[in-house]
């Protein structure tokens, strides 16, 4: 298979969206002055956490450079060898944890650790995106394909068990399936199925997982164990105040409150610190960003573009939604990352690349509008 | 081109979509408003009154033991009194804490307690020493002070004692507060600042054997500071106990006639390797460097022109002088360079060219063979027979016996010498190897250097049969060696050679302590002033069972000022034994 041509550094430079970038890294800043902060603890104080998302975000960008030279058709050219590859690991990596008798969610490689749930929603954007260009779901044969090889990755990521995960996957579906043109009464049915099943579904939950629920609704129910979490990290968030704390002077995360400040909780810390005001001006900047990385899709000719774009967004907006929601109780305790600013290796590369791609759509859309000698 | 959805328009459903998303967020910021700004105080006075106390407890370190049980380093409790910045604000804190310390009999100013706080701040909840060292007695006098708890609160620490003083300090090192260097550098993110960590000898080599487990204990506390809850605690667990080869009671036999030396003395076990007696002397008293030691004193310490605090034993380098004689033996026996009929006729001196290369005995020595020129040590026969052997099948001998390369003693800063050679030379000085050079090695002179420890080593393997053992503290440490190829034949010509030093030769004083010895005599030339005495041997010579070397610096023939001192030490160790 002959890649299409890529992007030379000239196609690069004058079709880069320069304000998505810029985004992206007032965002990253944002999350590293947060990881910093949630490093320095009662306990421990120690750069480790910021050095290493430093690396990553090192790797990312190389990643990112390289995925605008490539373009983002070769990938979706790509598209079924990766998502078949993707569903391997999953298979591979869900029958070690059967072995082992417990959740495993990455593979140990040296000492670096990679999600492949986070590979997988990258994967199931680009065959998604294909897929529902080449065959729209606005009827039934079509609509139940593409739930068919999606599912497959949904199922895989549920039995991890990452119930987080295999949510942002639900989300990434129904959103591609809306902009592909399934008719509304094929969207509602959808949704209709879901609330049907859901009695269902939560006996298949774990007992943990159903404990997540629980105290999400009354977190007043458990207030030293599960519901204790929910609990502080609401503090963390309400005692914020206006202006917050201050940076370094979040007493919520520091003196072990907060669980896992540095990753699931890396918003609380920052609220703690910087208040509504740095809360709202986080929120608004995803906000833009998901803005911004939507002008290409709009632009672009090729709908498998306009697909992939909305299935990046949805994700990023899912994960945005869900991990600030449960700041503040306002959502139950998933452990999912918050996109560029939750500390971790494999989350923050997946989310390069993912904009990367979205990046690419906006260099093509130049490059085919104004095209040079 | 690419099929395009003509029925419909995905841009409008893009619009809906999107709409969604953006707007959905709009649901984040009312969030954060209600529970920011419109229940902020609220939260903000149980983020304040529910707070969480974290106290580390430091675990004791593991005690120390010489071979017979003696404690070497112990640990006292005393207690630190211990507050969060975040209670200590205002002046007016500052002065009540200091008033609270006066009220028992602590003096403390107010403006001292908060230079105190801010010279060990790092965080609100980090919590800083406000008063260190105290007394159980001093400590539950505070804690009955019904101002006590509000802010502060006792923390238990441990104290490092070393009863033995300066004794064994080269050995056991001592541990003080962790730098920053030394905190950065630790990657298991055990330590905090603050913490005493191992510096020297077994306290260092040894730190994570010694160090323990660290406990938690979290609690709960109101605004007021009243003890909520205890909601966590985890034991600190003590460190593991070390015992050591070294004797105490050896070790201040060699003390007392080290004193007012400056030298090194080693002996240990030439099977294993157990190291019995380690003393640099002039030596230090670890105490005060564990416990906080003023600068002034610490850089009279550095200062000291007899540097005590250097460890000569392992950290020192010597010229061997003759006591290397056994290595170049080794080389031209093993080379057949010579055997025990080669004889050469000393005049008391050998000419080399335009070279005259002085025997210590002006009036030469006659014709000697090779046991007779080790018992009169004889520099003629040496210089002459280390010309035919060369210098590099000299050098490989040199490393046969681990020259240039440390002991693998189990404490740092052991340095390996230097073996020199032709590279080392072309390298160093950027000239090239001499055969001078060759004749002044193969008598321990020029450019060869060895710790004392090493030249214990290498008797040792002459007293073994043939192993190179590595030295070590530790008695549960597993014995290691690697065999010297040296033929059996050729080891006793050298052993017979060294027993005849004692018995008739140059070392005799060394045997007069009621033991046969086999040792040699050296003299190591000092460029900086009167040359080193140096008595390498073993003892009993047919049956041996311990080895040691001696170094007097400055202290001018080896057979008269180290000879007696490793006879009186062997004499003593074997003594002890037979007592037992």
């Amino acid at each position: 298979m002959l890649p299409e041509v890529g992007y030379s550094w000239g196609d690069v430079g004058s079709g880069l969206d320069k304000a998505m970038l810029a985004l992206i890294g007032v965002l990253f800043a944002l999350g590293l002055v947060s990881v910093y902060s949630a490093g320095i603890s009662a306990r421990t104080s120690t750069v480790a956490y910021v050095v290493r998302q430093s690396v990553w975000a090192g790797v990312s960008a190389v990643a990112y450079v390289a995925i605008l030279r490539v373009g983002y058709r070769n990938f979706i050219r790509l598209s079924y060898w990766l998502y078949g590859a993707t569903v391997l690991i999953l298979v591979a990596l869900d029958a070690m944890g059967a072995a082992s008798k417990g959740a495993v969610r990455w593979f140990q490689i040296g000492p670096l650790s990679f999600q492949p749930a986070e590979l997988g929603k990258v994967a199931l954007i680009l065959v998604l995106s294909r897929f529902c260009s080449r065959y729209p779901p606005d009827n039934l044969k079509n609509l139940f394909g593409a739930l068919a090889i999606s599912g497959v990755s949904v199922v895989l990521v549920l039995l991890q068990p990452d119930l987080g995960s295999s949510l942002v996957y639900v989300a990434i579906i129904f959103a591609i399936l809306a902009v592909a043109g399934a008719p509304v009464k094929y969207l509602g049915s959808m949704v209709m199925t879901g609330i049907v099943a859901m009695p269902f579904f939560w006996k298949t939950l774990k007992t943990y997982q159903q404990m997540r629920l629980i105290v999400f609704l009354d977190p007043y129910r458990d207030p030293q164990g599960a519901g204790y979490n929910v609990i502080q990290s609401r503090i963390a968030v309400g005692s914020g105040g206006l202006w917050g704390k201050g940076f370094l002077q979040g007493t919520q995360g520091r003196l072990h409150f907060l669980p896992e400040p540095h990753t699931d909780f890396i918003f609380s810390v920052f609220a703690e610190e910087f208040g509504f005001v740095g809360g709202v001006a986080v929120v608004a900047l995803f906000a833009l960003l998901f803005w911004r990385m939507l002008r290409g899709a709009f632009r672009t000719k090729d709908t498998r573009a306009k697909l992939l774009c909305i299935g990046v967004v949805a994700w990023m907006w899912f994960q945005v939604m869900e991990s600030i929601a449960m700041s503040m109780g306002l959502a139950p305790i998933t452990g999912l990352p918050l996109p560029l600013f939750s500390y971790g290796g494999s989350s923050l590369l997946m989310v390069g690349v993912a904009l990367a791609l979205v990046q690419s759509v906006s260099i093509s859309y130049v490059k085919e509008k104004f095209p040079q000698m | 081109m690419y099929k395009s959805l003509d029925h419909f328009d995905a841009n409008q459903r893009l619009i809906y979509v999107r709409n969604v998303f953006i707007f959905s967020m709009l649901f984040l910021i009312i969030g954060m408003a209600y529970f920011q700004l419109i229940k902020g105080d609220e939260y903000v006075n149980l983020a304040s009154e529910n707070r969480l106390r974290m106290v580390r407890l430091l675990p004791p370190r593991g005690n120390i033991y010489d071979s017979s049980g003696v404690p070497l380093a112990v640990n006292v409790r005393t207690f630190d009194i211990k507050a969060y910045p975040m209670d200590l604000r205002t002046d007016g804190d500052f002065t009540r804490v200091s008033g609270l310390f006066a009220r028992h009999g602590i003096p403390m100013t107010s403006s001292d307690l908060k230079e105190g706080v801010d010279r060990q701040y790092v965080a609100p909840y980090r919590a800083v020493s406000v008063a260190t060292n105290l007394t159980l007695a001093q400590v539950s006098d505070l804690v009955m002070d019904p101002e006590f708890s509000q802010v502060l609160f006792p923390s238990p620490v441990w104290r490092r004692i070393y009863p033995s003083g300066p004794q064994v300090a080269h050995v056991i090192g001592y541990v003080g507060g962790i730098t920053r260097d030394e905190l950065e550098d630790q990657r298991d993110l055990y330590y905090q600042a603050g913490d005493t960590i191992g510096k020297n000898g077994i306290e260092s080599m040894y730190e994570e054997e010694l160090r323990g487990v660290t406990g938690e204990q979290v609690v709960e506390v109101d605004s007021r500071g009243r003890l909520l809850r205890n909601m966590n605690y985890n034991d600190p667990q003590k460190g593991n106990d070390i015992r050591l080869t070294i004797n105490l009671a050896a070790q201040r036999e060699a003390l007392r006639l080290m004193e007012g030396k400056r030298g090194a003395m080693v002996a240990m076990d030439v099977e294993d390797g157990s190291v019995r007696v380690f003393l640099s002397s002039p030596t230090y008293d670890p105490n005060p460097l564990t416990w906080g030691i003023s600068t002034k004193a610490w850089s009279a310490l550095l200062e000291d022109e007899d540097n005590p605090m250097m460890n000569r034993v392992t950290g020192g380098v010597y010229p061997p002088g003759s006591t290397f004689k056994v290595v170049t033996a080794a080389g031209i026996l093993m080379e057949n360079v010579a055997n025990t009929k080669t004889i050469v006729s000393c005049p008391g001196y050998f000419r080399l060219g335009p070279q005259n290369f002085r025997c210590w005995r002006r009036s030469g020595h006659g014709n000697e063979e090779i046991v007779g020129a080790l018992r009169d040590s004889c520099d003629v026969y040496f210089y002459q027979m280390s010309v035919k052997l060369g210098i590099d099948k000299l050098i490989k001998w040199g490393r046969e016996f681990g020259i240039g390369e440390p002991t693998g003693i189990d404490i740092p800063g052991e340095l390996g010498g230097n073996l020199a050679g032709r590279e080392w030379k072309q390298d160093r000085l950027g000239e090239a190897w001499y055969q001078g050079d060759t004749v002044n090695y193969a008598i321990g002179q020029g450019y060869l250097l060895m710790t004392p420890m090493q030249l214990a080593r290498v008797y040792a393997a002459f007293a073994n049969g043939g192993r190179l053992v590595s030295p070590r503290f530790n008695a549960d440490k597993a014995p290691e060696w690697r065999d010297v190829k040296l033929s059996k034949a050729n080891m006793d010509i050298i052993r017979r050679g060294i027993r005849d030093v004692v018995a008739r030769g140059t070392g005799r004083v060394a045997g007069s302590f009621g033991f046969d010895v086999a040792g040699k005599t050296g003299t190591a030339q000092n460029s900086q002033g009167e040359d080193h005495a140096l008595f390498v041997g073993y003892a009993p010579a047919n049956a041996p069972k311990y080895v040691a070397a001696v170094i007097i610096e400055g202290g001018g023939s080896g057979s008269s000022v180290a000879g007696p001192l490793v006879g009186q030490m062997l004499a003593y160790l074997l003594e002890r034994e037979r007592g037992r």
